[in-house]
Formats: structure tokens, C-alpha cells, sequence
């Protein structure tokens, strides 16, 4: 083992290299913080439906949410996160956005993007932890008895397909959604320098 | 363990080692920053289709060639077959279903002629058509200004670029007949750059800055109710902001309610016409449909006015957002029932509920307007004197606003069913406080029997009761239709 004082006695430069090591180190940290800023990463730390079309593969589950009557009282993170605790609210989301950030990095997503089995199972939780008031109310059971008889062994999207999304989604399925996607990387000044040389409009 | 640049020293190729190790983390570092800011940029493009439109462009079919689905979706407003018990994409004649009408607007030209409005394909077609824009030919004026035409089509947008807002609004209807031609559209909503939804009319832009409100930060959830807003409200014709211009104003400084807005038309003395019975200084209120929609449940949930009337629809596996704007209750399914789980006959049913009770109101309200309207006659000719009359045609003035504002919003008995019942208790109220008045007025200049009505049973009846020349006025609308249009759109 080696010491922290000892490690940077090895990694020290000798005394001449500081300034350049320095600065060399420097732009490391900036490229990094650069990323940090480029890909919003501070968002994905919140809630804010937004922040799931940060990548714009994903305007099709927006704009279908945007259009339900989930829109007024769930976000994507109510129905898609666990809820038990934060640790586990936190890890699933990392383990589930390095996933996609991965995917989509190495434009491997697929046409038609489907829910995964950890994913499902995380809905379902979801829809009880809001729904179950009513699901196992004693007076709505003599109407739907389905609902308290299946109640944890049959997972709600069976039935409830369409909710929120409907069953079209594929990434070409929402030509022409307005979804709060990121606006454009390039600087305004440098847009403008574009569009006066080339007459372009973005 | 020997610093590193002791190693070095001892053994130069490790030096190489720490360099490729470096030069390797950086170039994928870079490689992962510019694949953040390709699919970044991507995004700008993913859902903004590229589109020759220029930024003004009125032609629907131009737009049309990008957007299919929302073209043909809109193209259906041209249809005329839906009906609802209140309503429906047909032209229905307001004064043949209620004569009332006819007696409560005499002396203003919705007595003429007043029908429910089809769809926007037939805005241009209609507001030719209908008797209150008149029959100009030659020397011959319209009555109405050029402000009419700014709610009819998306020739608006360009008319108001070139001759800015108060050049637009001035001179009369026929004036600008030639050069309005398209009827309500695309560019009316949409900016062409990025198809975002933007407000083209100025009115809506002027009061929001008269409240201090910035139009530029509500949501794109906001804006999916304020571009309808551009239209679906109360408006007046401002005579004070430009010599000789009828500029369009929307009258929100105090508030949306009825009340607020009566009082801001009382501050200002401003009135729409002298009523040709009463002689009351009458209100005409348009269509509030925002600021009745404003106090309304689906308001304080959230929904917009497209939520409802242009419903998310899907074809051919594509979702798009419908244009075919119009009653929801043609499609119940994509509307209504995105939140409401229930049948379709029972969520009908509570709206027709709703309407059928509102409009029994109404109507009662319509018949005591008639009254007092004859009455204050039967006073005035019994030789009651201005200042004995003033406090009654006030009343007469806020009743009948309140009935109208209830009335001209033909979807508020559904958007807020309270505050609807709410206006028109008041107008009750204060109608039959005029005719308390009016009948101690009567019987102290020695009329205390009940004054006749006049026979009001069939629109025409009423209309020769207020003296229309109903025949000359169809005839020279025939003829302005035959003749002035056809140039207008050879042009």
C-alpha cells in the first residue's frame, strides 16, 4: 500500500515540469466539466420530465405522456424510479441512465423502444403506490373484484396498455411533436454568423 | 515505490507508456464530448421538419405539402354534418331558434342576421356572406371596419407586416376584400421556422403587456390556450388609439370576469349602440370563451383548449395532433375519455345536462330583456323624462351584457357551468329590478296595466317589429355576392 503523501511523491513531477503538468491537468478538468455541462448532467440529479428528452429518442414517450391524464400528476420519474427509498430511487436511476447513455452514446437504440422486465416491475410498484387506495377500497371491489384478486400477481400494464402512452412507439411515430428538447449546442453569436453567410435558418 | 519521474529517468520507453495511456483517455473524452454535442445538435433537427415556408405565408396547401396529416385533418373543418343538441359544424340561424334575439339587438345589426359559425375553412366564405359586413358596391361603404377581417384568415399575419396594426384596422371591411382571401390557418398559430406555437395577433400580445404579463415565458401547455385566445374572447373597437381606427382591443385591464369587464366598459362610458326600442346604452359581447374557460374545472386542472378540441389522434402508426378543430363531443373518445373512463353516452349526457339547465335560464332571461326593452318604450312614450329613465337603462345595459356574455360563449354552459349560472342570476336579478322600477315609473305617469308584447313568435315577425327591410337587405347581399366577390377573387 502506499500512502496518499507517499502516492504523490511518486506521481510528482520534478520541479521544472510543474507549470506544464499544471496546465496540461487543467484542460483534463475542463474537457470534463465541459462534459459535465454539455450533457446537462447536473438534471439528471431532478425530477423535471425535460430531463428525459434530453436525449430526443425519447420525444415519442414524452409527447404521448404530455398528452394523457398523467400528465397532471405524474412525472416520468413517479412511474419509472423506485419510490421505496432514496438509495434505491438513486441506484436504479444511475443503473438505469448509464444504460441509456450508453445505448444512445453508441447509437445502438432500436426503432421501437421497449420496457425491460426490471423496468416493468418498477411501473407496477408505482401504479399500486398511487392507485392502491382505490384498487383495495372495499366499495369499488364489489364492482372490479379483478383488481383485489390480482393485486400483486398480475402486473397492471397487462391490462392497462394504452396508459399513459398508447401502443405506438416507435422513435418514427411522433413526426411532428413539440417536446422541450434541448436547444441547439452552437452559441447564438455563432448561429447568427451562420445564418447571415448562409442563410440558414438553425 | 520510486517517483514516477525517477522511473522515467531509469527506463525513457515508460515516459512513451504515460503518454499513450493520456493521449488515448483524452481522445475518447473528446470523442464522447462530440458525440454529446452531435446528438445534441441532432435534437435541434429530430422534430423541427425541414421546410421551404416563407414566414408569412397564408397559403394553407403550402403548408399542407409538409404536414399531411395535420392538412387533412384541418381540411375536415370544412365539414357540416355534425350536430350536437346546442350546437354542431352547421350554420344554425340563432334568431329563427329564439325571435327574442331580434327584439334584445334592435338597432345593431346582429338583429339581421346572427349564426352559429362553422368551421375555420368557412371563416372567408361566412363573414362575405352574412348580412352585418352589408353590401358594399361602388360608392356604397361596408359597415364594418377592416378590424373584422383580422380573426377570418392568415392573409392577416402578411395585411398586418406590411401596413402595421393600426393601418390594417383602418378604412372599411371592403377595402381589404380583395387581398383577404385564405381563411384561418396555419401561420395564424405556427412560427414556419421551428412550427412552434406563436400569437400573431397584436391584441393578445397588448393586453398581456398592459397586465404586465410576458407572453414569452407562459408553456408550450399555455400556449395550447392562448393561441386560441387570439380570437375566442371578448373584444371591443378602441376609437381613442388612432385617428379614425377601430382598433382591436381585449377589455382584461380589471379582470376576465363579467363583472370586471362590465366595470371596465362602465369607466371608459363606452357603448356598442343605443338600443332602437329602450334606448338603453347598450354592451354586445362577443365571444368570452377564454375568460369563461379561465374559471372553469378543466382550467384549474390544467387542460388547454386543445387537450379537447384537437385531441392527440393516430393513423398509420403515427400520432399527430388533430386540426380538425371543433366540438369534442364528435370525438369523445380521443377527448373526453383520455381522462374520463366512463361511457360515452354518460359523459354526453352530463354535458347536455349541463346545457339544457343553463339554457332554461337563459332563455327565462331573454324573455324578461324583452319586456323591459318594451316597457322602457311604453315609459318613454308615456312621457317619462331622461333622468327618470337613466338608472333603469343601466340596468337594462348590465342585464343584458350579462345574458350575452352567457349567451355569445355558445361552450361556457360546459367550460364553467357555475359561473355561467352565476352571470345569469345576476342578469335576472338586475332585469327584473329594471322592471320593478319601470312599473312604479308607468304607474306614476298613469299606465298601471300591463304592458302588450308585441308578436315576436317567428324571426321575421320580430324583424318587421323593429322595422327591417329585410328584403331589400337579402337582395343587396345577392347581389354583392354575385358581382364584388368574383373580382375580389380574381385578384
Amino acid at each position: 500500500m502506499v500512502s496518499t503523501s507517499g502516492l504523490l511523491k511518486v506521481v510528482k513531477p520534478p520541479p521544472q515540469w510543474k507549470v506544464p503538468v499544471l496546465l496540461l491537468l487543467a484542460v483534463l478538468a475542463g474537457l470534463f466539466l465541459f462534459l459535465v455541462h454539455i450533457s446537462r448532467a447536473p438534471s439528471y440529479l431532478g425530477d423535471d420530465p425535460k430531463t428525459c428528452v434530453n436525449c430526443h429518442i425519447m420525444a415519442p414517450q414524452y409527447a404521448t405522456w404530455q398528452h394523457s391524464s398523467h400528465r397532471e400528476n405524474a412525472t416520468c420519474n413517479d412511474c419509472h424510479v423506485p419510490h421505496n427509498n432514496i438509495l434505491n430511487k438513486y441506484y436504479f436511476k444511475a443503473k438505469d441512465g448509464l444504460r441509456h447513455a450508453t445505448v444512445f452514446t453508441l447509437r445502438a437504440e432500436p426503432q421501437v423502444i421497449f420496457i425491460r422486465e426490471a423496468g416493468k416491475n418498477v411501473v407496477w410498484k408505482n401504479c399500486i403506490r398511487c392507485h392502491g387506495p382505490l384498487v383495495t377500497n372495499p366499495k369499488l371491489q364489489a364492482m372490479r373484484p379483478l383488481h383485489i384478486n390480482s393485486l400483486g400477481t398480475r402486473n397492471c400494464t397487462e391490462c392497462h396498455r394504452h396508459t399513459p402512452h398508447g401502443t405506438v412507439n416507435s422513435l418514427a411515430s411522433v413526426p411532428n411533436a413539440r417536446v422541450p428538447l434541448p436547444s441547439s449546442p452552437v452559441p447564438a453569436w455563432l448561429r447568427n454568423i451562420m445564418r447571415t453567410n448562409t442563410g440558414a435558418t438553425q | 515505490m520510486k517517483p514516477i519521474s525517477e522511473l522515467i529517468r531509469q527506463k525513457p520507453w515508460l515516459g512513451w507508456v504515460f503518454f499513450l495511456i493520456t493521449m488515448v483517455v483524452v481522445f475518447f473524452l473528446g470523442l464522447l464530448a462530440s458525440s454529446i454535442v452531435e446528438r445534441r445538435a441532432e435534437a435541434v433537427f429530430a422534430y423541427t421538419p425541414a421546410v421551404d415556408i416563407d414566414s408569412l405565408e397564408p397559403d394553407n396547401a403550402v403548408w399542407g405539402k409538409y404536414f399531411p396529416r395535420e392538412y387533412h385533418s384541418y381540411l375536415q373543418t370544412a365539414d357540416t354534418v355534425f350536430r350536437s343538441r346546442y350546437g354542431g359544424s352547421a350554420s344554425i340561424d340563432m334568431l329563427k331558434d329564439a325571435p327574442e334575439l331580434v327584439i334584445l339587438w334592435a338597432g345593431y345589426s346582429f338583429s339581421k342576421d346572427y349564426n352559429q359559425g362553422r368551421g375555420h375553412y368557412h371563416a372567408i366564405t361566412d363573414i362575405r356572406a352574412t348580412l352585418r359586413t352589408g353590401a358594399p358596391a361602388g360608392n356604397v361603404k361596408s359597415p364594418s371596419p377592416n378590424t373584422c377581417w383580422t380573426c377570418k384568415s392568415s392573409d392577416v399575419p402578411r395585411l398586418i407586416s406590411e401596413k402595421g396594426i393600426a393601418g390594417f384596422y383602418a378604412g372599411t371591411w371592403e377595402t381589404l376584400g380583395p387581398e383577404v382571401t385564405h381563411p384561418i390557418g396555419c401561420v395564424d398559430c405556427h412560427d414556419p421556422s421551428t412550427m412552434n406555437l406563436h400569437i400573431s395577433r397584436p391584441a393578445l400580445l397588448e393586453a398581456f403587456q398592459r397586465q404586465g404579463k410576458d407572453i414569452g415565458a407562459v408553456s408550450l401547455q399555455e400556449m395550447r390556450t392562448l393561441v386560441c385566445a387570439q380570437c375566442h374572447v371578448e373584444y371591443y373597437f378602441n376609437k381613442h388609439v388612432a385617428e379614425g381606427v377601430q382598433y382591436l382591443t381585449f377589455p382584461w385591464d380589471k379582470g376576465f370576469t363579467a363583472d370586471s369587464i362590465e366595470a371596465y366598459y362602465d369607466a371608459m362610458d363606452f357603448v356598442d349602440w343605443e338600443h332602437a326600442i329602450s334606448k338603453a346604452p347598450m354592451l354586445k359581447a362577443q365571444h368570452p370563451d377564454y375568460e369563461l374557460y379561465l374559471s372553469g374545472t378543466h382550467a384549474k386542472r390544467g387542460i388547454s383548449c386543445a387537450d379537447c378540441h384537437m385531441p392527440y389522434i393516430s393513423e398509420g402508426g403515427q400520432k399527430f395532433t388533430s386540426h380538425h378543430i371543433g366540438s369534442p363531443l364528435r370525438n369523445v373518445s380521443s377527448s373526453c375519455q383520455v381522462c374520463h373512463r366512463e361511457e360515452t353516452d354518460k359523459l354526453v349526457a352530463d354535458v347536455y345536462e349541463r346545457q339544457d339547465k343553463i339554457a332554461s335560464i337563459r332563455h327565462q332571461l331573454e324573455k324578461l330583456l324583452v319586456r323591459a326593452h318594451v316597457e322602457a318604450k311604453a315609459a318613454w312614450d308615456a312621457g317619462a323624462r331622461k333622468e327618470q329613465m337613466q338608472e333603469i337603462l343601466q340596468l337594462i345595459r348590465h342585464a343584458q351584457w350579462r345574458w350575452d356574455f352567457a349567451a355569445a360563449s355558445h361552450g361556457a354552459s360546459f367550460h364553467a357551468p357555475l359561473e355561467v349560472s352565476r352571470i345569469i342570476s345576476t342578469g335576472i336579478e338586475k332585469a327584473q329590478e329594471a322592471r320593478i322600477k319601470l312599473s312604479r315609473l308607468l304607474a306614476s305617469l298613469g299606465r298601471n296595466a300591463e304592458i302588450p308584447l308585441p308578436d315576436i313568435s317567428s324571426k321575421e315577425k320580430a324583424q318587421i317589429y323593429i322595422g327591417l327591410d329585410m328584403k331589400t337587405l337579402r337582395e343587396e347581399k345577392a347581389q354583392f355576392l354575385q358581382q364584388v366577390v368574383p373580382e375580389w377573387e380574381k385578384k
